[in-house]
């Protein structure tokens, strides 16, 4: 019974750790992504002069969220693009580029919300058209929301799972020793006594389950990660170094001696009253 | 020296739904006597003897024993109060995966005893019960006699002042049951109280000690010297403490 209900803690809390650790990655992986995401270019309209751009570089910088606003005059802008491809602006007689705004911000996640309230023309009438990493940072923000919820959900039903699991072992353990149980409460031994070897054995399936668990995770998630680094996207930057495996064996553990301490609790709780 | 082992007055046990198990009990034991409670089957032998280690709490009345209130004991108390007792029953009660030896260690073993103290008591238990030779022997290997004489030595290990045991003979043959009966009136003879409940007639009729019989959850009988017979009616005055 003891090596089946390991297997099982083992399996449950594989799949628990796993989703929280992808959780983890995913929200890692998202906050290390290329500047690109970061960032918001606003475009002036071209009929404003550089006192008026001035006015809005230092109303943008006062936004929460903004790390930096780097102005860049049309006539750099104009510059930059002749030297880029100079079969394009050799048709054209002047300079038909605005002043703009390039936006540096602290977190991708919050440029959809700056850009779409710079776009407003109540706040901001001189801004004429502005562009963000647009839709793929947000697929995969929406992505990593949706492996949130999940495995988060998934973790927490599987956490609740592992605790039946724990207190059902325990209580087939107190039954199975229900007799040398009852012996000691006749011959006089005191709850403790009788609760601690069965507190420790739940303690034991939950850290051994979830030692074997972290292990099966490490493995997988290195296995991953090299192949992940094997795809070259310009979306994607390398995937982070797994610089936290100690963290991530601790945490499942812990989480793991707490599961197993709590479902032999509620079990010795329930069932040795029946004794 | 506790004077009185057992003092009940009154005591009823009452089931949910209103099953009377015990109705208004009076019984005083002195400290050294040995006692038989006698009466058919489903009379509340045991569960009069479950009051007495407090496996049972009474719903009316008092129960003392062993110097312990066990109407008013405290939970948390309750296995140290056990501490001063020792309980045998019909089906012995022994761990099967344990020796002989092992099983009355396991006594002394619970309740915190140095392996010393262990060693000391064991022997002298095996002794007492003349089981020297088997200890070694696992429940399964010794006869059902030699048995309960392993479980009567694990119940007087940790040297209680009083021996409760529940039908002892229950599983064995008449001779044998006497040897047990024997073994126990020893054990009284050394100074522990013992209390026997049982319905064999010819072991309560060899000793001619203490009897109180119970019927349908009352004591209708208690002689102080008396021989097994069922009653049906309940005696005028039983012999309570003064």
């Amino acid at each position: 019974m003891s090596i089946a209900a390991l297997g099982t803690v083992t399996v449950t809390l594989t799949v628990l750790g796993a989703s929280l650790w992808s959780v983890y990655r995913i929200n890692e992986f998202a906050q290390q992504q290329p500047q690109t995401f970061n960032e918001i270019d606003v475009f002036l309209r071209p009929d404003l002069n550089r006192d008026n751009a001035t006015d809005v570089e230092s109303r943008l910088a006062k936004l929460p969220d903004v790390l930096s606003v780097h102005l860049i005059p049309r006539e750099q802008a104009w510059k930059d693009l002749t030297a880029q491809d100079p079969t394009l602006t050799v048709a054209m007689p002047d300079d038909p580029l605005p002043d703009a705004f390039h936006i540096d911000t602290a977190d991708a996640r919050n440029v959809q919300r700056l850009a779409v309230l710079i776009k407003d023309r109540t706040l901001y009438p001189e801004v004429e058209r502005v562009t963000d990493a647009g839709s793929e940072v947000r697929i995969m923000l929406a992505f990593a929301r949706l492996v949130k919820v999940i495995g988060g959900s998934a973790a927490a039903g599987l956490f609740v799972a592992t605790l039946f699991i724990v207190y059902n072992t325990i209580r087939l353990t107190v039954f199975a020793r229900r007799r040398e149980i009852r012996i000691m409460q006749l011959v006089g031994a005191t709850p403790w006594f009788i609760r601690l070897p069965l507190l420790l054995e739940g303690l034991f399936h939950g850290v051994a389950g979830a030692g074997i668990a972290g292990f099966i995770i490490l493995l997988f998630a290195r296995q991953l990660t090299l192949f992940v680094n094997q795809i070259h996207s310009p979306l994607i930057g390398d995937v982070p170094s797994q610089a936290t495996p100690l963290k991530m064996m601790a945490s499942l553990v812990v989480t793991g001696a707490f599961v197993g301490l709590t479902g032999s609790f509620l079990s010795i709780r329930r069932y040795l009253r029946q004794i | 020296m506790i004077e009185t082992m057992i003092e009940i007055k009154g005591a009823s046990l009452e089931y949910e739904g209103g099953v009377a198990a015990l109705k208004n009990v009076d019984l005083c034991v002195e400290s050294g006597e040995f006692v038989f409670i006698v009466g058919p089957t489903g009379a509340g032998k045991s569960t009069l003897l479950k009051l007495l280690y407090r496996g049972e709490k009474a719903t009316s009345g008092t129960v003392r024993v062993a110097g312990s209130d066990l109407s008013s004991i405290h939970p948390r108390d309750i296995p140290q109060f056990r501490r001063r007792l020792g309980i045998v029953f019909q089906d012995y009660g022994l761990l099967p995966s344990k020796t002989v030896w092992e099983n009355i260690a396991f006594a002394p073993r619970v309740t915190g005893a140095t392996r010393s103290e262990t060693r000391r008591r064991v022997h002298d238990a095996l002794e007492m019960v003349g089981m020297t030779h088997r200890p070694d022997a696992f429940p399964a290997q010794i006869s059902g006699g030699e048995q309960q004489r392993v479980a009567i030595a694990r119940a007087l290990v940790n040297e209680p002042p009083m021996l409760i045991a529940d039908e002892p003979t229950g599983n064995l043959d008449p001779d044998t049951s006497l040897g047990i009966v024997q073994l126990l009136n020893y054990i009284n003879s050394r100074g522990t109280t013992v209390i026997v409940a049982t319905h064999d007639a010819p072991i309560v009729d060899s000793l001619q000690r203490r009897v109180v019989a119970v019927v349908a959850g009352e004591v209708v009988r208690d002689d102080a010297q008396g021989n097994y017979r069922v009653e049906t009616a309940v005696v005028e005055e039983p012999l309570t403490c003064v």
